[in-house]
C-alpha cells in the first residue's frame, strides 16, 4: 500500500481522527437513546465533546503516596491499546493491516483497559477504588472466557484467524448471526460486560463504591480513560458487526471502487449503530446484578452457551462447511 | 417484556421533560407565590406580622385613611415584607381581615439582595 | 482479602443525607456494622418551643420534606386533643386526602430510589415521572408541591373547590394503571428479582424484637399500622386494609409499598367522592391548657410519634419528635450483617431513611465523655457565628 494512503488510513480516515469523532458520537447516541427510552430529553449533540475538553482542562490531582508515572501512563496505554485494536477491524472493506491471527491480537488488546483499570484501582490507595479494581478483574475472569469462545467460533467456522478473512468468508456463505445465533447473543452480553455497562457495571457501581477504580482519576487521566472506553465501545461494536453481521463487505459488486467503499462504510455505520441500539436497550432495561450472581450466571449459563456454540460449530464444520 | 415495550414506545414519544426557560411551567390558580399587598385595603392591624413564621413582615409607620366596612378610619402602620425571608406559607393571607395581603400565583423571582422588600 | 473497613458516609453517593456506617467487610461479605448518627442536628424541637401554635406549624412542616403533612397533622392532632376540640368532618376528610396523596408520592419516590440503588435508573425515571401527577394534584389543592401548609390547629387552611376534586379524580385512573405496571415490573423484571429477593431478610420475631415500624415491619408480617391500631382522622369510618407481606426481605418491602400505593389511591378516591359539606375549621382558643399528649400518626415511612407537653401558654413547653427512621435503624444494622457489600445501599434504602428528620440528639463530646443539652439561644449563637464566618469569607 502507498505510504501516504497508509498514513491517511491510520491517522485520519478511517483511523484515529474518525475513531475519536465516532467514539464521541457513539457516547452521545448511547446517552440520547437511553434518555429517550426513559422518557427524558438527554444531552445535546456536543455534550461528550464538551465534557472531554472540560475534563482535559481540569487540574490533575495526585492521591497521596501514589506512583504518578503509572497513574499518568495507564490511561494512555489503555487508549493506545484500543486504538491499535481498531486498526485491525475492517471499517471500509478489508483492513490493509490485516494478517492471519489479528483476531487474537484484537481480543487481547481489548482486554487491556480492564486490566489497567484494576491496576489503577489497586494503586490509588482508596478503599472504593481497591474494591472496584478487584471487582473489575473478577468480572474479567467471568466474562472473558465466554466472550473469547463466542468470538472464536466464527473463526473456527471460517477456518481463518483474520477478522477480514472471516468477513470475506461470510460474504461467500452466510452471516454468522444466522449460523451462530447463540454465539451472537453471548458476544453481545460479553461486550456489555467488557464495557462495564448495566447490568455489568459492578466495578463502578455508583451507589456502592462511588466510581470504583475511576474514583481517584482526575483531569486528563479521567478524560483519556473515558475516551478509551468510548473508543472500545466503537471497537467492540465494529468487531461484533464484522464477525457476525458481515461487516462493511458489500454483498454485490459496485463498479467504481470508491462507490463500493462508500456503500461499505455506510453498511458499517448501520451495523455498528444497530449493535449500539441493542447494547443501549440492555443498559436501560436492566438493573445492576451482584458479583456473586454474575459469577453464578456467567459460569453456569453464559459459558455453557458459548461452549455449546463451539461444539455446534465443530459439528457443522465436520458435516456441512468442510464437506 | 413490558419494560421493553414501554421503552420502545417512549423512544417514539415526545420526552416528558419541560424544558423550563423556553417552555412555561403551568401554574395552578391556587399556587402560593409572590406576596402582594393592596395598599388601599390595609387597615394596619399588624395581624400578618404577628402570624408570619419567619418574621418577614415588619410594620412601618404610614399614615393613611382607608375605608373598612363602609367606615373610614386612619391607619398608622403598614406591612413591609422581606421577600427573601418569606417562605410563602400563606398564613398572612389566611389571617388578614381585609384581604389586603395575598400570595399570588406568580413565581417569586430570585435575587442577591437580602433586604429587598415589598410594601 | 482480609477484613477491611469501608466507610460509607457521611458523604456518599448512595446516601442523600449524612449518616456514617463503618462497614467491616471480609471480601464482599459484611461482618459487622458500626452506625454513627446525627450529623445533621438542626435544633428544630427547641425552635418549635419558641413559637406559638400558628407559627409553629410551618416550622414542623419543615422537619421533613417528604412527609411534611405527617408532622403537622401529628402535631395539630395532639394539640387539638389537649384543647379538646372537635374537628369538622370536612376538614378531617381533606387532611386524609392530603395524607394519602403524600403517602402515594412518598412510596413512588421510594420505588424510584430503590431502583436507582440497584442501578436500575429506568425505574427511577419512570416512577418519578408518574409521581409528578400526584405532585400536580397536591400543588393544585394546596398551592405548593412540597410544603402544603394545609393544617392549622382546629382545621385546615383552605378548602377544596369542586374543580380541584374533579381534577384530582381525573388523575387517579392513570396513576392506578401505572402502579399496576410497576406491580408487573417488580414481579417479572429479572435483575430486580435478583437484587430484591432474599436480601436484608428479617423475620417477624426480629422485626418485633428490634422495634421496626411501618412498611419495614409490615413486610415481615407484623400488621402494625397506627391508622388501624389507633384510628385518627377518618380511618375508622372508611373502608381500607392494612397491607402486609410475609417475605421479610427488600422484595417484601417493595410489595408492601406498592400495595399501599394502591390502597391509598382507593382511600383518596373514596374521600374525594364522599367529601362532606360543612366548615373546614373551628374557632380555637389562643392558649392550650396544661396537659400532655402522645400523638401517633402513620407517616409513609412508619409510625411517627409527637410527644407534646403544654403549660397553659400559647407555646408548647416540650415537643419531642420520634421519626420512623429512628425506630428502623437498629433493624437495618441487624439486616446488614452477613450480607454483600453490594447490598448496603438497597438494604439501607429499603427502610426509606430520612436522616435529617431523625437527627435530634444533643452534643456529645467524645474525648471528655460528657453529654449535655444546649439551649435554643446557644444553638442560635452557633449558627449565627458560622453564618457570619461564611459571610466574611
Amino acid at each position: 500500500m502507498d505510504p501516504l494512503l497508509l498514513f491517511i488510513y491510520i491517522f485520519l480516515f478511517p483511523g484515529f481522527l474518525f475513531l475519536f469523532a465516532y467514539a464521541l458520537t457513539f457516547e452521545y447516541l448511547d446517552r440520547r437513546i437511553a434518555a429517550r427510552m426513559q422518557h427524558r430529553v438527554g444531552p445535546p449533540f456536543f455534550q461528550p465533546f464538551a465534557d472531554l475538553i472540560k475534563v482535559l482542562g481540569k487540574e490533575v490531582i495526585d492521591p497521596d503516596g501514589v506512583d504518578r508515572r503509572i497513574f499518568d501512563a495507564a490511561p494512555l496505554i489503555a487508549l493506545a491499546a484500543v486504538m491499535t485494536a481498531y486498526l485491525y477491524i475492517p471499517i471500509v472493506g478489508i483492513s490493509p493491516l490485516a494478517f492471519e491471527g489479528d483476531l487474537v491480537l484484537v481480543l487481547y488488546l481489548l482486554a487491556l483497559p480492564t486490566i489497567l483499570l484494576f491496576v489503577l484501582g489497586w494503586l490509588s490507595r482508596n478503599i472504593f477504588s481497591a474494591v472496584g479494581g478487584v471487582r473489575a478483574v473478577t468480572q474479567l475472569f467471568i466474562y472473558e472466557v465466554p466472550f473469547f469462545l463466542a468470538l472464536l467460533a466464527p473463526a473456527l467456522m471460517a477456518g481463518t484467524w483474520s477478522i477480514s478473512g472471516i468477513m470475506v468468508w461470510q460474504q461467500q456463505h452466510l452471516w454468522c448471526l444466522f449460523l451462530q445465533p447463540i454465539g451472537f447473543v453471548v458476544a453481545l452480553i460479553g461486550l456489555q460486560a467488557k464495557l462495564e455497562r448495566t447490568p455489568f457495571d459492578i466495578p463502578e457501581a455508583e451507589t456502592e463504591i462511588v466510581a470504583g477504580p475511576w474514583t481517584e482519576l482526575t483531569g486528563r487521566r479521567l478524560a483519556l480513560m473515558h475516551l478509551a472506553r468510548d473508543a472500545s465501545l466503537v471497537c467492540g461494536s465494529a468487531l461484533v458487526a464484522a464477525l457476525f453481521l458481515g461487516g462493511p463487505q458489500v454483498p454485490w459488486v459496485i463498479s467504481p471502487a470508491w462507490l463500493g467503499w462508500i456503500v461499505g462504510f455506510i453498511l458499517f455505520l448501520v451495523k455498528t449503530l444497530a449493535v449500539l441500539l441493542i447494547l443501549s436497550s440492555i443498559k436501560v432495561a436492566t438493573g445492576r446484578i451482584r458479583i456473586d450472581q454474575l459469577n453464578r450466571i456467567g459460569w453456569k449459563y453464559i459459558t455453557s452457551a458459548a461452549i455449546v456454540q463451539v461444539a455446534i460449530v465443530l459439528a457443522m464444520n465436520y458435516w456441512w462447511v468442510r464437506a | 417484556m413490558s419494560v421493553l415495550s414501554e421503552m420502545l414506545v417512549n423512544l417514539l414519544r415526545k420526552p416528558f421533560t419541560i424544558l423550563y426557560p423556553t417552555e412555561k411551567v403551568p401554574i395552578p390558580d391556587s399556587f402560593r407565590g409572590r406576596v402582594a399587598i393592596t395598599d388601599e385595603k390595609c387597615i394596619g392591624c399588624s395581624k400578618c406580622s404577628l402570624v408570619c413564621p419567619p418574621q418577614a413582615i415588619t410594620m412601618v409607620a404610614n399614615l393613611r385613611e382607608v375605608e373598612f366596612k363602609g367606615k373610614v378610619l386612619v391607619r398608622k402602620k403598614k406591612p413591609q415584607v422581606k421577600v427573601f425571608r418569606c417562605i410563602r406559607c400563606g398564613l398572612c393571607q389566611r389571617h388578614c381581615p381585609t384581604g389586603a395581603i395575598i400570595v399570588v400565583p406568580e413565581l417569586s423571582r430570585t435575587g442577591t439582595d437580602r433586604e429587598v422588600v415589598v410594601t | 482479602m482480609t477484613e477491611v473497613i469501608i466507610p460509607i458516609g457521611p458523604q456518599h453517593p448512595a446516601l442523600k443525607e449524612p449518616v456514617n456506617f463503618r462497614v467491616v467487610a471480609d471480601g464482599e461479605k459484611i461482618v459487622r456494622l458500626e452506625l454513627d448518627l446525627s450529623y445533621n442536628h438542626r435544633g428544630i424541637e427547641k425552635a418549635a418551643e419558641q413559637r406559638d401554635f400558628i407559627r409553629v406549624l410551618p416550622l414542623l412542616e419543615r422537619v421533613c420534606g417528604i412527609c411534611s403533612h405527617s408532622h403537622t397533622t401529628a402535631f395539630a392532632k395532639g394539640i387539638e386533643e389537649i384543647m379538646q376540640l372537635e374537628i369538622p368532618p370536612r376538614a378531617q376528610y381533606i387532611r386524609t386526602i392530603i395524607a394519602e396523596l403524600e403517602r402515594i408520592h412518598s412510596h413512588l419516590l421510594w420505588l424510584g430510589v430503590a431502583g436507582h440503588e440497584i442501578g436500575f435508573n429506568t425505574l427511577f425515571m419512570w416512577t418519578w415521572r408518574d409521581r409528578e401527577a400526584v405532585q400536580d394534584t397536591l400543588e393544585e389543592m394546596s398551592g405548593n408541591r412540597v410544603h402544603y401548609g394545609m393544617n392549622e390547629v382546629g382545621g385546615v387552611r383552605c378548602d377544596l373547590t369542586p374543580a380541584q376534586v374533579r381534577a384530582a379524580l381525573a388523575r387517579l385512573p392513570l396513576l392506578e394503571e401505572r402502579v399496576q405496571k410497576y406491580v408487573g415490573m417488580v414481579n417479572e423484571e429479572e435483575t430486580m428479582l435478583l437484587r430484591f429477593r432474599g436480601v436484608g431478610k428479617m423475620t417477624k420475631q426480629e422485626a418485633l424484637a428490634y422495634g421496626a415500624v411501618g412498611p419495614t415491619a409490615r413486610a415481615s408480617g407484623v400488621a402494625c399500622d397506627a391508622r388501624h391500631e389507633d384510628p385518627y382522622l377518618v380511618y375508622a369510618e372508611i373502608p381500607w386494609e392494612v397491607v402486609t407481606d410475609t417475605h421479610g426481605d427488600v422484595y417484601g418491602r417493595t410489595c408492601v409499598r406498592i400495595g399501599e400505593i394502591q390502597e391509598s389511591t382507593k382511600i383518596v378516591r373514596y374521600c374525594l367522592e364522599h367529601l362532606p359539606e360543612g366548615n373546614i375549621r373551628v374557632a380555637t382558643p389562643k392558649t392550650a391548657p396544661t396537659g400532655e399528649c402522645l400523638s401517633r400518626y402513620e407517616a409513609p415511612r412508619g409510625e411517627l410519634v409527637h410527644f407534646i407537653r403544654t403549660n397553659g401558654t400559647d407555646k408548647v413547653e416540650r415537643i419531642d419528635i420520634r421519626t420512623p427512621t429512628l425506630a428502623n435503624w437498629t433493624s437495618v444494622a441487624m439486616c446488614l450483617t452477613g450480607q454483600n457489600i453490594a447490598d448496603i445501599p438497597v438494604i439501607v434504602a429499603a427502610i426509606d431513611p430520612c436522616l435529617s428528620c431523625t437527627s435530634r440528639i444533643t452534643v456529645i463530646d467524645d474525648r471528655e465523655k460528657k453529654k449535655n443539652a444546649i439551649t435554643f439561644d446557644e444553638l442560635r449563637e452557633r449558627s449565627r457565628a458560622r453564618w457570619h464566618a461564611e459571610e466574611r469569607s
